[in-house]
């Protein structure tokens, strides 16, 4: 029953931006009522298919919407494990920032807008999980993009923010590019290999030329180079939108919007569906050669690669930040490094199980980010600063901020009891990804993405616990009055923290609910031969036993003080010096790629050609000219004079008269 | 030939406003030719109506008749709004359209 109204998942959101955009300023709290209820409706639509699909079952709905020859687009609905497990997270985590967000927006005079644009943000998310073609999960990615624009750049009169949103949208588009030429690379191996009879490939009635289903049934006939480089096409969008190495610098900058955004993003609705792509796509990415032998690089080892180096490289950059957003989005990159990581190992050693360890790992994430940014909120909210050196003691008069927040550091810290099963979300979600790396090292003799793994996670533990320590251990810092937040805003941040501690029990059934996803569409992925690796004891110990290292390393740095700092932190110190500077990667990016190559080399030369030559010497002197001259005396025609207009409009109608009578000889 | 000197009417009083349209520089006197168009067109209608047996044409008069009352009121409502605006109907110096 539910299942019939799938459309309406995404189509409530969208009504409620319309509503909220140009009624919200006269209702209650700017309209906010309309998208929190659009999007509870979207969570129980989601919730009832759930159960009526669950396990084993779909909604697949498609209509036909423009043709070309065998060019058959579609658009439609396609609910399957992997999709149900995103919808419900993704309608329900912002269900909860739009609550929290009644509170945080209060003072805000711009609420309606805000409101309104969460809301499109909400609906475009799940317009990309819902969608089962390629090209509406394009339309709705670039409008995810569009989203995350206007609303970093919220407070637009800032001019950082406004800087940090168009920061965003280029990046991002950097890897919008390449997933678009990835998507005209498919299509256009896809209608050779119709047009080839010698295939007997027929796309059935019902069925379109974009469909993931399409494509991955004819993942067999595409020519082994070419499905490397569409996947590796793909892979820079998922780059760009998901903040990998090296287009991550857009994510910590987008920290300039309201907290409340930050969650969104980090949580629910943007930078997961770069993971995302990778998982849906993933039987195309499987595929893929497995060696050098094709003449190009496996396209999963690049996932993993990438994605070990992004878990690494952001952890250490999260070390040294002093804005309390900052930290957090250098976890968010992190972490997502994590998910990329879990899709190149695991999927190179485990196949389709690989989509659940990582999809798991993206759900419990979202829960804990989205706490930590809320709980964030609730900080700057209180004391008006995001700088963690200014904040200190806050524990006393914030408990419930305290408290949850030290719940979602543990989960992302992935602390929990071994060999018990007892543990936080990220306590499960974190050791399956780093166990699937050692497997991936085991059986290919390549450590490297393991010790990337746990590397990060020792420092993932150091620089949240620090987060904690300094905010809310110790004697205040800065003379600045704090407070709890209100009701709106703390449940919220108790109904995250339930799920940040206890959806970790729920991993065996994820794992075998979402590892059927590719099973139910009819795609085989072959699943790599040889024994199943038993980890020794001390790999299986290590996650926690780095998690509980890197909170001691805290506790006795930031709150016993065992350890001067300020001979560390100094401008000094070169290796500080390249952290704070984010390895100069806002340097090179923007002064170096943005100023100096593209504005200074590209911009001025194309100005100068288009000034100086093409206006300057064609327009100006040969077409402009004549077009003045000529102009000129014909303008004398228009005297203003209704008279003369009607005497020539008479004086034709006569001539016409004559000809045609000269001409036929009737009328 | 009763039908002939209908046409002859329908002419006579179709150039008589012409001639007008051309000459005349007041926008009532304008409005006024533009009239007289209008009903030798009517004359015409009624006339070929009358000589074909055919009443179509008598009908068709009627909304024409109808009609250019309303366009000679929205004119004459012009011309009003005018003549407040620039204290003359004078065509010769409403003439800011052109070059």
């Amino acid at each position: 029953m539910f299942s019939d109204y799938a459309a309406l998942i995404v189509l409530l959101p969208v009504i409620a931006f319309v509503l909220t955009l140009f009624l919200g300023k006269r209702l209650y709290s700017g309209g906010a009522l309309i998208p929190i209820a659009a999007i509870a409706g979207s969570f129980i639509i989601s919730l009832g298919i759930f159960f009526e699909i669950y396990p084993g079952g779909m909604v697949q709905q498609s209509i036909p919407w423009f043709s070309s020859g065998i060019s058959q687009m579609n658009m439609g609905i396609l609910i399957d494990p992997l999709a149900i497990v995103m919808l419900l997270m993704v309608s329900f985590v912002s269900l909860l920032i739009h609550i929290y967000a009644v509170g945080y927006m209060s003072h805000d005079p711009a609420k309606s807008r805000y409101f309104a644009e969460t809301s499109l943000f909400t609906a475009a998310m799940l317009s990309v999980i819902l969608s089962d073609n390629i090209l509406q999960f394009f339309i709705s990615w670039e409008v995810v993009g569009l989203c995350s624009f206007l609303l970093i750049g919220f407070w637009y009169h800032k001019p950082s923010a406004a800087a940090a949103a168009k920061k965003a949208f280029l990046v991002t588009r950097v890897g919008d590019v390449l997933f678009l030429a990835g998507i005209v690379m498919l299509y256009v191996n896809l209608v050779e290999i119709i047009n080839n009879p010698a295939n007997a490939f027929k796309i059935e009635p019902g069925n379109f030329l974009l469909q993931f289903k399409t494509m991955f049934e004819a993942i067999p006939l595409i020519d082994k180079t070419q499905l490397t480089y569409i996947t590796l096409l793909f892979f820079g969008g998922a780059v760009g939108k998901s903040g990998q190495f090296p287009l991550h610098g857009w994510l910590p900058d987008a920290m300039e919007g309201p907290t409340t955004v930050s969650a969104l993003i980090h949580a629910a609705t943007m930078v997961t569906a770069g993971v995302y792509l990778v998982a849906r796509t993933f039987p195309m990415f499987v595929a893929t050669p497995d060696t050098m032998s094709a003449g190009v690089p496996d396209s999963l080892l690049i996932v993993a690669y990438v994605g070990g180096f992004t878990a690494l490289f952001a952890a250490t950059m999260g070390l040294v930040m002093n804005d309390i957003k900052r930290v957090l989005a250098y976890s968010t990159v992190s972490q997502l490094g994590y998910m990329m990581l879990a899709l190149g190992t695991a999927g190179t050693v485990l196949g389709a199980g690989a989509v659940g360890i990582s999809m798991f790992h993206l759900i419990s994430h979202a829960f804990f980010k989205a706490l930590l940014f809320l709980c964030a909120g609730s900080v700057i909210h209180a004391v008006g600063t995001n700088d963690i050196r200014e904040m200190g003691g806050l524990f006393s008069k914030m408990k419930i901020t305290g408290t949850t927040m030290f719940i979602a550091a543990l989960s992302l810290a992935g602390i929990g009891i071994p060999f018990l099963s007892i543990g936080t979300a990220g306590f499960f979600s974190k050791d399956r990804i780093i166990e699937g790396a050692f497997e991936y090292g085991e059986k290919t003799g390549d450590l490297i993405p393991y010790a990337f793994a746990v590397i990060a996670a020792l420092l993932t533990s150091i620089y949240i616990f620090r987060l904690w320590f300094m905010a809310f251990t110790g004697k205040p810092r800065s003379d600045r009055h704090s407070h709890e937040s209100p009701n709106v805003m703390t449940v919220p941040l108790m109904i995250l923290a339930l799920f940040a501690l206890f959806f970790g029990f729920s991993q065996l059934a994820f794992y075998g609910y979402v590892e059927t996803n590719f099973e139910l569409m009819g795609v085989e992925i072959a699943i790599h031969e040889g024994e199943a690796v038993h980890p020794p004891v001390l790999i299986v110990l290590l996650p926690v036993i780095v998690g509980v290292l890197g909170f001691l390393i805290s506790y006795a740095i930031y709150y016993k003080r065992m350890l001067d700092m300020s001979k560390i932190i100094s401008s000094e110190n070169p290796l500080y010096k390249l952290l704070l500077n984010r390895y100069y990667e806002p340097k090179i990016g923007a002064d170096l790629i943005g100023v100096k190559l593209t504005h200074d080399v590209v911009a001025q030369s194309g100005e100068f050609i288009d000034r100086k030559i093409i206006d300057g010497l064609i327009i100006d002197t040969i077409i402009s000219n004549t077009i003045f001259k000529i102009g000129g005396l014909i303008r004398k025609l228009q005297t203003g004079v209704v008279q003369n207009y009607a005497s020539i409009t008479i004086l034709g109608v006569a001539l016409l008269l004559v000809i045609l009578r000269l001409k036929f000889g009737g009328i | 030939m009763a039908l002939y000197s209908y046409l002859l009417i329908s002419i006579i009083i179709f150039t008589i406003g012409v001639y007008g349209i051309i000459t005349q520089r007041s926008g009532i006197k304008i409005l006024m030719c533009i009239e007289l168009l209008l009903n030798s067109a009517n004359l015409n209608l009624v006339a070929f109506s009358s000589y074909n047996g055919n009443s179509t044409g008598q009908v068709f008069a009627l909304f024409s008749i109808a009609i250019a009352a309303a366009e000679a009121a929205i004119g004459f409502a012009i011309l009003v709004a005018l003549f407040r605006l620039r204290d003359t109907i004078n065509l010769d110096n409403i003439n800011i359209l052109r070059w």
